[in-house]
């Protein structure tokens, strides 16, 4: 069997020999085998163009597309309708992403390379969606959401930052690396000195930003007379609308 | 699951499966000869040969015999000349061997036709606008400067 295929093999390959080989093992390369091989040959081409676009739509300025699937819509789908179009979507990013690198090294422009961006935002909505029913399920088996676990610590600088918890297998005050990895914790003048000026800098802004809200309500007080006040508290919660509503600067230039 | 969060494998465990992966394959042309039944892909940094493997098998269906992968950085070149740098992403080589006999021809554009056919298409598009830009002129002969809707 062996024999048979390395002689197929130097069949294909090497034309100069085949003349000789066929004189030899004529009847081994005329055997069933032979054509059941060729069948695997055109069958693993097959399955590797699926990276490819179909031919037809080679060369072509724009090719159409539909709009990528929203949430509601997934959310009636089944697990298993969900798990399918999850491959299906996989592997049209796959091919679109391999279609891009191809015309881009031919330097021609890639036809609406929007594709790729609707693809994805169906892959996010599918996540979400598989993410609830997860969510769901944990919560009644087991009373927690299985989601990653996570905490709010200091940064090395001193700043807040989410960190994403994991498994290990050492305690943690072994674990020499993850420590140098991960600082949680400031113990340097520079870093309070940081620290100090940066929630200055935060201070002076939400007092510029608060200042230009006041002076804003004030002048639409003074030009509009009949202002829906409860509106304008919706909008500027941070501003204290009472105070300005009667002030001797509201008086306006309508007739009282 | 679905949060992309794996727990720690410990020996006696149920095996450990993704049912919603998003690793992204790129399959490239390559950049040296190679022998026919060897194809190149581009994957994520963060793919294992194991991953690869299971990944063409599983959902491409395609028997993979070996798989050999390197790191690779991404190009680092200017936007424009003597202006500032931009790095592209890195990425992972992958060297995908098919079973013995088996060949993949990487397919190949027709750049010429492409090209022709949207040099014609720009001249057409030019054309037009000469005959428009003509006919607008022969509206507008003895006054300069006034709109075309503005006639008896």
């Amino acid at each position: 069997m062996q024999m048979k295929l390395y002689i197929q093999a130097y069949y294909k390959f090497n034309p100069f020999l085949s003349n000789c080989i066929r004189s030899h093992f004529g009847p081994l390369l005329n055997s069933p085998n032979f054509a059941s091989f060729c069948t695997t040959r055109e069958r693993f081409n097959k399955n590797l163009m699926e990276f490819f676009e179909d031919k037809k739509n080679w060369g072509k300025d724009e090719i159409r597309s539909g709009r990528s699937w929203k949430t509601d819509e997934l959310r009636i789908k089944s697990n298993e309708d969900l798990h399918k179009l999850w491959y299906i979507l996989l592997k049209e990013k796959n091919m679109l992403l391999t279609m891009e690198h191809f015309y881009k090294e031919n330097y021609i422009l890639f036809p609406s390379p929007e594709r790729i961006d609707k693809v994805e935002e169906s892959m996010k909505n599918l996540e979400t969606v598989v993410r609830e029913r997860n969510k769901a399920y944990y919560m009644l088996e087991t009373g927690e959401d299985g989601e990653r676990p996570g905490v709010m610590v200091h940064n090395a600088i001193g700043l807040p930052m989410y960190h994403k918890q994991e498994q290990h297998d050492i305690p943690k005050y072994e674990n020499i690396q993850w420590k140098k990895n991960n600082v949680h914790e400031f113990d340097y003048e520079e870093c309070r000195e940081f620290l100090k000026l940066y929630r200055e800098k935060i201070r002076k802004e939400d007092n510029y930003r608060r200042k230009k809200n006041n002076r804003y309500v004030k002048g639409l007080l003074k030009r509009f007379k009949n202002v829906d006040i409860d509106y304008l508290k919706e909008i500027y919660p941070d501003v204290n609308v009472d105070q300005y509503k009667n002030h001797d600067f509201q008086i306006g230039h309508w007739e009282v | 699951m679905s949060s992309r969060y794996y727990p720690i494998y410990q020996i006696g465990n149920p095996q450990l499966r993704i049912f919603l992966p998003n690793f992204w394959m790129k399959l490239v042309k390559p950049t040296e000869k190679q022998p026919p039944n060897v194809v190149q892909f581009k994957v994520p940094l963060a793919m294992t040969n194991y991953d690869i493997k299971n990944y063409l098998q599983k959902i491409y269906k395609i028997s993979v015999m070996h798989v050999s992968s390197e790191l690779e950085d991404g190009l680092i070149k200017p936007v424009f000349k003597n202006g500032y740098l931009v790095k592209e992403e890195d990425f992972r080589r992958a060297y995908v061997t098919l079973p013995r006999g088996t060949e993949f021809i990487f397919p190949e554009l027709d750049c010429e036709e492409i090209k022709t056919k949207s040099e014609k298409e720009k001249e057409q598009h030019l054309q037009e606008l000469e005959a428009s830009y003509k006919k607008h002129t022969q509206q507008i002969k003895g006054r300069f400067g006034l709109p075309t809707w503005f006639t008896i």
